[in-house]
């Protein structure tokens, strides 16, 4: 029971903006009215809900792996000592399962997503998941290299690849689908990729990406699921890839999708030397189609490490930057690369895709659609939002950042022509209720009475980083988890996850299959219920 | 392809579950449609099963990877050089155009690579040749490990402290540095007042001082059987094996988690039902950590 009074609220999902507002809590819910046991005097603070990150890595077998390759990372980077609430770990480019769930509250943030998981070793991420205190979690399915699946495509048997993608889905106790670079995952078993969308793919006679993701597009809506296909496009980083980007926008015209990381997806030139921002070109077919969202997957200069299920692209990149490279191959499922990486701002074309990220949220004109990430922790580190949220929110600023790169960039970007400013009102839509909207997630992102009580208060400064790095409070389900920097407790976060329905045949056409193509028998591949805590499951309703 | 490794004898089930023997899509006729290299200083029960053996001179593998890594470049190598790995530039050269002409390669090394002379460095080596290898085509390497679940504690270290082994807590948060935190190291200099041993037998493996600081010091071992490290212990709990009387999680070499169905009951308890109720009775006791006083420092 806690009222907290006289703050100015930012709630987008109910058209407030900046009003003054008393917040009452009760049973970890927002209610009318509350006899109060404790109050928080909100008066000048400002009042957001809890941020919502729709795209980002933190649990499971890559990121894992990538902190395996790391330790020198570790030693520098900020300790988190053990105490009475709070166990010990470590944070930096790829932060220990507690250390993240601390420093996402520490920020605000109270919901996350893992975008990308195996169903092979979905076991793993939820083991994970469960280590991470306060946030809520979700995690998505990899679904475009599977080769069963991608089988019955080129098959054409719409109907069982269906059954099949939410029988997988039920398995890996997941929420959503994502694509990875549709069949380029699977042509890297040959060592190659797959860059068209019209091109077969290696090792298929007639499957192409285009297939893939129209099919796994209509799929995730007759499943009724509640987030759109969360696809990451072909051809992800390469100079000249918006040809790529556009093509499948044009393919999946009409259908709902998420374009993740879209700052990796939008260049233009024909090579390294020509490279350039074609954030503009993605802003303007993207404005006209509201049936897509995207989060912009920003990079920031400095240290970080790359993990992504794109193994052919990681391949390249190791090559390119002679660094250390790990590779996993995940049976017939999917793949992924790890490459630690070092973003310049010397270098010109580190220098364009820092433009191309601010671009895209200040071109792209509904905050609704367009959602702050960095791809944690491809473009940067997801503790660093605030360093995005400043540049947003000041032109000066970010024009004092664009004087340090090299001349040469303005040519090549098109960030010195915008003035637009982020407001306190969208910077909430961008980093909570938008989100919130997009993941289907009916109680986050939303102050209204009844919703879940996820926020966190600011104090008002002309730092902006400053200001949405260190949150005066952070309340979630109701509890004072952050209280001025101080961790205060650390309840365990839920898991939500989806149960579509399939046909009851579907076992029966892939425990033979199992016996094929896996080294799992078909009946310990299922992720059990009981091993996730506090499992929340969200309903599958038919989209309009 | 395997090297320093003997996994007819200690991976029984490898190479017909996993590498040599499964048929599949684009190998229909499994064994026949693979090719089998096996790298090793002496023949083992693993050669029958290989198309092509290497017998390295013993402590010579570093410089094997390398000439290998050095004419895969196409570099120059000297024939003393071949030499003294105790083959000849006939059988590299094959070895190296059967490897570029593969459609899929996978390299398994084991302890015979990792723990001898050189150690690290080999694995360095062997790892930094599967991935210039892939200029030419899809080639990884994997690690063979040891016995037990030693994979899963590997995995779980690494989710909560950042670091897969070698780890101090003394400062309060997780600290690596694998020759002075290892558990042989700590032992040996005798750092260690207390020692609790799950789902290991170092009495059997350790250097003679470490094998005496743990038979000084109060060791606590949970155990299914009589071991050598159960026999010096002042206290020594029975458990019930994991897989076959607990149930739990085994992480597999290749990092994917299998549920262990257990197949009998057993009168003993398991370790995590063990190291739960001695967790309860230091609950007990009053806490000595501090409250939470350090704030979030913003990050650099």
């Amino acid at each position: 029971m806690l009222r907290i009074y006289g703050g100015k609220v930012f709630d987008p999902a109910n058209g407030i903006n900046g009003q003054v507002k008393d917040i009452c809590i009760q049973d970890g819910r927002i209610v009318d009215t509350t006899q109060a046991a404790t109050e928080i005097d909100a008066r000048g603070l400002i009042v957001f809900p809890g941020g919502v990150d729709v795209h980002t890595h933190v649990a499971g077998g890559a990121i894992n792996f990538a902190r395996a390759m790391t330790p020198e990372d570790h030693r520098r980077t900020q300790a988190f000592i053990r105490s009475q609430t709070r166990r010990s770990g470590l944070g930096g480019m790829a932060p220990t399962t507690f250390a993240t769930g601390y420093l996402y509250a520490g920020m605000g943030f109270t919901t996350v997503n893992e975008a990308a998981v195996p169903v092979l070793s979905a076991r793993h991420t939820h083991e994970e998941l469960n280590d991470v205190p306060i946030v809520d979690k979700s995690c998505l399915v990899l679904m475009a290299n599977n080769e069963i699946v991608m089988n019955l495509m080129e098959a054409g048997d719409y109907e069982r690849a269906k059954h099949v993608v939410a029988w997988y889905l039920n398995a890996a106790k997941g929420y959503g689908i994502k694509a990875v670079n549709p069949g380029g995952v699977a042509a890297w078993k040959w060592g190659k990729d797959s860059k068209e969308l019209s091109s077969p793919i290696a090792g298929f006679n007639s499957l192409t990406p285009g297939m893939i993701v129209q099919q796994l597009a209509r799929i995730v809506d007759d499943l009724g699921l509640p987030h759109p296909l969360h696809l990451h496009c072909n051809n992800l980083g390469a100079p000249g890839n918006i040809a790529t980007t556009l093509d499948t926008m044009k393919h999946l015209e009409g259908n709902r999708v998420h374009m993740a990381h879209s700052q990796y997806h939008a260049y233009g030139g024909d090579g390294w030397d020509t490279m350039r921002s074609e954030a503009a070109q993605f802003a303007e077919y993207f404005n006209a189609h509201p049936s897509m969202t995207t989060d912009t997957g920003a990079v920031l200069f400095g240290d970080t490490v790359t993990i992504t299920a794109d193994g052919p692209w990681q391949h390249l990149l190791y090559k390119l930057t002679g660094r250390k490279w790990g590779n996993l191959d995940v049976e017939n499922e999917t793949g992924c690369g790890i490459v630690p990486y070092t973003y310049k701002p010397s270098n010109l074309v580190n220098a364009v895709q820092w433009a191309v990220g601010l671009e895209l949220l200040l071109l792209i004109n509904d905050p609704w659609r367009v959602f702050l990430t960095t791809d944690h922790p491809n473009g940067a580190c997801f503790w660093r939002y605030p360093e995005i949220i400043q540049l947003l929110m000041c032109a000066d600023f970010r024009n004092a950042c664009m004087a340090k790169l090299p001349a040469k960039i303005k040519s090549r970007i098109y960030l010195p022509e915008i003035t637009r400013e982020y407001s306190l009102y969208e910077i909430a839509i961008i980093m909570s209720a938008g989100p919130a909207r997009a993941l289907g997630h009916r109680q986050k992102g939303n102050l209204a009475v009844g919703k879940d009580a996820d926020l966190v208060i600011y104090r008002e400064d002309h730092d902006i980083s400053r200001m949405f790095a260190q949150p005066r409070y952070v309340i979630k389900a109701g509890e004072i988890v952050i209280d001025d920097g101080d961790i205060r407790s650390t309840p365990e976060g839920r898991e939500f996850m989806v149960q579509p329905e399939f046909d009851p045949t579907t076992e029966d056409f892939l425990r033979p299959l199992f016996e094929d193509c896996y080294t799992m028998s078909f009946e310990n591949y299922p992720v059990e219920l009981d091993r996730i805590e506090n499992p929340t499951i969200q309903d599958c309703s038919r989209v309009q | 392809m395997y090297w320093g490794g003997n996994p007819a004898e200690c991976h029984p089930r490898h190479f017909t579950k996993y590498a040599l023997m499964p048929k599949s899509k684009f190998l229909p006729n499994g064994r026949k449609d693979r090719t089998v290299v096996l790298v090793d200083i002496r023949e083992t029960k693993s050669v029958k099963a290989a198309d092509l053996f290497l017998q390295v001179r013993p402590g010579k593998d570093f410089e094997l990877l390398t000439i290998l890594r050095a004419l895969l470049k196409g570099h120059d190598v000297g024939d003393r050089e071949i030499a003294q790995t105790g083959l000849d530039r006939a059988v590299l050269e094959d070895l190296l155009s059967r490897m570029k002409a593969s459609k899929f390669g996978a390299i398994f090394f084991g302890m015979g690579l990792s723990m001898t002379r050189g150690k690290h460095m080999n694995s360095a080596a062997l790892l930094t040749l599967a991935a210039e290898l892939n200029s030419f085509t899809k080639f990884v390497a994997m690690p063979m490990r040891g016995h037990g679940n030693v994979t899963g504690a590997d995995v779980i270290m690494r989710w909560q402290t950042g670091y897969p082994f070698g780890i101090s807590f003394n400062r309060g948060y997780p600290r690596y540095n694998p020759g002075e935190f290892s558990t042989v190291d700590v032992l040996v200099r005798g750092d260690t007042d207390c020692a609790f041993i799950i789902g290991a037998d170092p009495g059997a493996t350790m250097p003679r001082p470490a094998i005496e600081h743990l038979a000084r010091i109060p060791t606590i071992v949970l155990d299914p059987h009589v071991t050598h490290t159960s026999r010096i212990a002042k206290v020594h709990i029975t458990t019930a094996p994991a897989g076959i009387a607990a149930p739990g999680t085994a992480y597999r070499m290749d990092e994917i988690p299998l549920p262990l169905s257990p197949a009998i009951d057993s009168p003993y308890p398991t370790d995590e039902q063990v190291i739960k109720q001695i967790r309860a009775h230091l609950e007990q006791k009053p806490n000595w950590l501090p409250d939470s006083q350090q704030t979030l420092a913003s990050q650099v």
